[in-house]
């Protein structure tokens, strides 16, 4: 469960702002797409709900534990995966995902079946003694993907998680977040690729100017004069 | 010729970071005195050096005037600038050529490889005169002097002084152009990058030899007789590296055979940059191009090494002790800058000591000797430590050398308090380390028993504990996170320097109180503990404030 209230975020002593005053709810068990133009405030609001940027006001519930007051209590809840995969490029793949191991406190035959697992499924079992120097942008973004998925959070924030995986391991992906909310878990995503938020997500939100200006289930978007497509929907939103 | 330009404006934008500059004078105000104070720092830092040099020169002009051969200075002096660029030049060159990491954003572009290179080569140059200049100037503004020269020598001078770096950078660039095309240089980027960093410390270390044995006050008559006795080893190296011969010429003759040389000795360089850019259309990019696979070993992991691997569960802060250690033994600029230092910086005592058994250094050993007392040379030796632990830049560099990975020490579910004290311990392992080293190089050079290497040890280590804390709060306050090149997370940091003064002011509190006390010659056990109970009240107080600031900083911090 994500609740955000309020929150609000400017840059250059209040000239520019990024996020104004947004409100959110995600429940328990839904996959929300967070969608918006370049610059609206997007990874913004994601850098806030993890704890890398600080609000100027509102607060951010993760799983009932305030990021502000109680982080690390939220933090352990998290998996975050950044837009941009900037890891450790002198650990090994596998030194990186013990290290992430080691500071969640995930126990040794726990996080001997989920390595092995993703290893597997992202097809990184080669790579995983090599350097993370030596990866493609793709494979970055797996291993960093299975350092963040490996103690179960029961809140995945991801940003971008798409960009830069082929097609078979972004329909991994895809069914991984569906699984995750079939357990009754979150999942809080940003993408630009409208097709996979359409078919994949529960609810969506487009945030336009740092101001959340729709939300809803793809169904509740299309009501009123907003019909078709959700690229429809989304263009005619944002260029208002 | 038009994008050439445009290239080689945008490489010196680049390299002497003017936009960057631009914006921190006129954007981030707080931050413009950081890079006047740098250059102030280098200034001073650089003038007894160039200082020394200038006496060394003149008493080489003074030499070459008892053998009538004045000129001996000009050729003394560009070969060793033009030897300098050629050994210095060759790992600049291959940095920048072939590791640089815009080459990825300038191959696909409409650029013939010529403009490519010679705009890279034009900015390797333009950084070579910061060497050369130093160099150069001082003989040339003594010889121009001393003889009585006309105009004509100062208007030649600086021609030749423009020109003087271009043939050996060529050299090494062509060099460089046929070796890249078979040996594939790149997989081993870090063992060049070592590589280059030793060959650094050689010759600071040899600098130091060198002037260590210099009379005091008497650098013209060593400087003389080290001419009389290696004039003819100039020669022969002249010989062989001719332009050096043409430049002395071209300066120190004067009228029409003066301007012939001058003329040579541009046709020449002009000639092999034309060569060096034919070269560079046919070939530059094919070599480029065959180190750019990235070797990985692909061994597939075997379910008995994932067994072993993945079972060893270890606790957050020993798991984060053993990312900054692996971080910073496998990053070469860390590896010689933060943790070699401490082990090297012993080393040179030690050949500095060790290499005069008549100098004034074995004096002063044996006067320290003599003086009946342990004590002094005890805190003599401790002082030697203090140096070598408060001087490596790993605990002022701690946080900043996270640069753009930092957001995972922000998302992972660990106090600052914690990862901080991880870094407090590798940081003052690094300078354990360094604290041994000393210590045992210090024993040698005093003959000091087992006991007395003991007791250097602990005091060292117990001293080290304050100054690596202090120097850790430094960067736990203000990191330096932006950063496109390890170099600059290390070695273009203000901390480390702030971090230095800091472990200075430390040594010197506790010398203002072991000095008196020893003066006033009140028993050894006193004064020890003494300067333990000083680290202990000193570190107390730091350790507490590096853990709160710990805690609000991380908050703080935005990525």
């Amino acid at each position: 469960m994500i609740s955000i209230t309020g929150l609000s975020k400017s840059y250059n002593k209040g000239a520019v702002k990024a996020v104004d005053n947004l409100n959110m709810h995600i429940n328990h068990g839904e996959i929300f797409g967070f969608l918006g133009p370049n610059g609206a405030g997007k990874t913004t609001t994601i850098k806030m709900m993890i704890g890398l940027l600080n609000p100027d006001s509102g607060s951010i519930i993760i799983n009932g534990h305030d990021i502000q007051r109680n982080p690390l209590d939220a933090k352990r809840d998290i998996g975050y995966v950044p837009d941009n995969p900037d890891v450790y490029d002198r650990l090994t793949g596998i030194e990186y995902l013990n290290f992430m191991a080691d500071v969640y406190e995930v126990p040794a035959d726990i996080r001997k079946e989920r390595i092995k697992y993703f290893l597997d499924i992202f097809e990184l079992a080669d790579a995983a003694k090599d350097l993370i120097k030596s990866y493609s942008h793709g494979m970055r973004q797996k291993i960093v993907l299975t350092g963040a998925l490996i103690h179960d959070p029961a809140v995945w924030i991801l940003d971008e998680p798409m960009v830069g995986l082929d097609p078979k391991s972004s329909h991994l992906l895809k069914e991984l977040m569906r699984k995750h909310c079939e357990k009754g878990n979150t999942v809080f995503f940003s993408t630009h690729v409208l097709e996979v938020a359409e078919k994949l997500c529960d609810r969506i939100g487009i945030i336009h100017k740092g101001k959340l200006i729709a939300v809803g289930t793809m169904d509740e978007l299309r009501q009123g004069d907003n019909a078709g497509s959700l690229e429809n929907i989304f263009l005619e939103l944002t260029e208002k | 010729m038009r994008k050439f330009l445009t290239l080689l404006k945008i490489n010196l934008n680049l390299n002497f970071g003017i936009s960057a500059l631009k914006y921190r004078f006129t954007r981030e105000k707080k931050k413009r005195w950081e890079p006047i104070l740098i250059a102030f720092a280098i200034i001073v830092g650089a003038c007894p050096l160039i200082v020394l040099y200038s006496f060394m020169m003149a008493g080489v002009f003074n030499t070459g005037m008892v053998l009538n051969q004045p000129e001996i200075v000009l050729t003394v002096s560009f070969l060793l600038g033009q030897f300098m660029v050629l050994i210095f030049g060759l790992f600049y060159v291959m940095s920048m050529l072939y590791f640089a990491n815009d080459l990825s954003i300038l191959v696909p572009l409409p650029l013939k490889p010529y403009e490519v290179l010679g705009s890279k080569l034009a900015v390797v140059m333009v950084n070579e005169y910061m060497t050369l200049l130093p160099i150069l100037l001082p003989p040339v503004i003594i010889y121009g002097i001393g003889m009585k020269q006309s105009i004509f020598y100062w208007i030649k001078a600086i021609a030749v002084i423009i020109a003087s770096p271009v043939i050996p950078l060529i050299l090494d660039a062509i060099f460089l152009l046929i070796i890249m095309r078979f040996v594939n240089v790149r997989r081993n980027k870090d063992l060049f990058a070592m590589l280059g960093g030793f060959v650094g410390i050689i010759f600071a270390v040899g600098i130091n030899v060198i002037t260590q044995r210099m009379p005091d006050g008497n650098e013209e008559e060593f400087m003389k007789n080290l001419l009389l006795g290696n004039i003819e080893l100039i020669e022969l190296i002249g010989s062989k590296f001719p332009p050096s011969i043409w430049v002395t010429r071209a300066l120190s003759q004067t009228g029409f055979s003066g301007a012939i040389y001058l003329l040579l000795f541009i046709m020449v360089s002009v000639f092999m940059f034309v060569v060096l850019l034919w070269l560079a259309n046919r070939i530059f990019y094919k070599s480029l191009l065959a180190g750019q696979e990235v070797s990985r070993k692909r061994k597939k992991l075997t379910t008995d090494e994932a067994e072993r691997q993945f079972s060893k569960v270890t606790s957050p802060v020993t798991t984060i002790f053993w990312r900054e250690w692996k971080i910073l033994v496998r990053t070469p600029v860390y590896m010689l800058n933060g943790l070699s230092v401490v082990v090297v910086a012993p080393l040179i005592i030690a050949v500095m000591f060790l290499s005069q058994k008549s100098g004034d250094m074995q004096e002063l050993i044996e006067l320290i000797n003599q003086s009946g007392t342990h004590l002094v040379i005890t805190l003599i030796a401790i002082g030697f430590v203090l140096f070598t632990s408060g001087m490596n830049v790993v605990a002022s560099t701690a946080v900043s050398r996270e640069g753009q990975t930092f957001w995972i020490s922000k998302i992972i579910p660990v106090s600052p308090k914690q990862q901080v004290m991880s870094k407090f311990l590798v940081s003052f392992f690094v300078s354990f380390l360094g604290t041994i080293a000393m210590s045992v190089v210090m024993a040698i050079i005093f003959t000091l028993p087992i006991a007395r290497l003991i007791l250097i040890v602990v005091i060292g280590a117990v001293c080290s504990v304050p100054m690596t804390a202090l120097n850790l709060l430094v960067d736990v306050l203000h990191p330096k996170l932006t950063w496109n090149n390890p170099q600059e997370a290390m070695k273009q940091n203000m901390n480390g320097l702030l971090g230095m003064l800091i472990s200075l002011a430390v040594m010197a509190i506790l010398a203002a109180a072991a000095i008196p006390m020893a003066i006033a010659k009140l028993p050894e056990w006193i004064i020890y503990s003494t300067i333990l109970f000083i680290c202990v009240a000193i570190s107390v107080p730091s350790l507490l404030g590096l853990f709160a600031a710990a805690e609000k900083s991380y908050r703080k911090l935005e990525i």
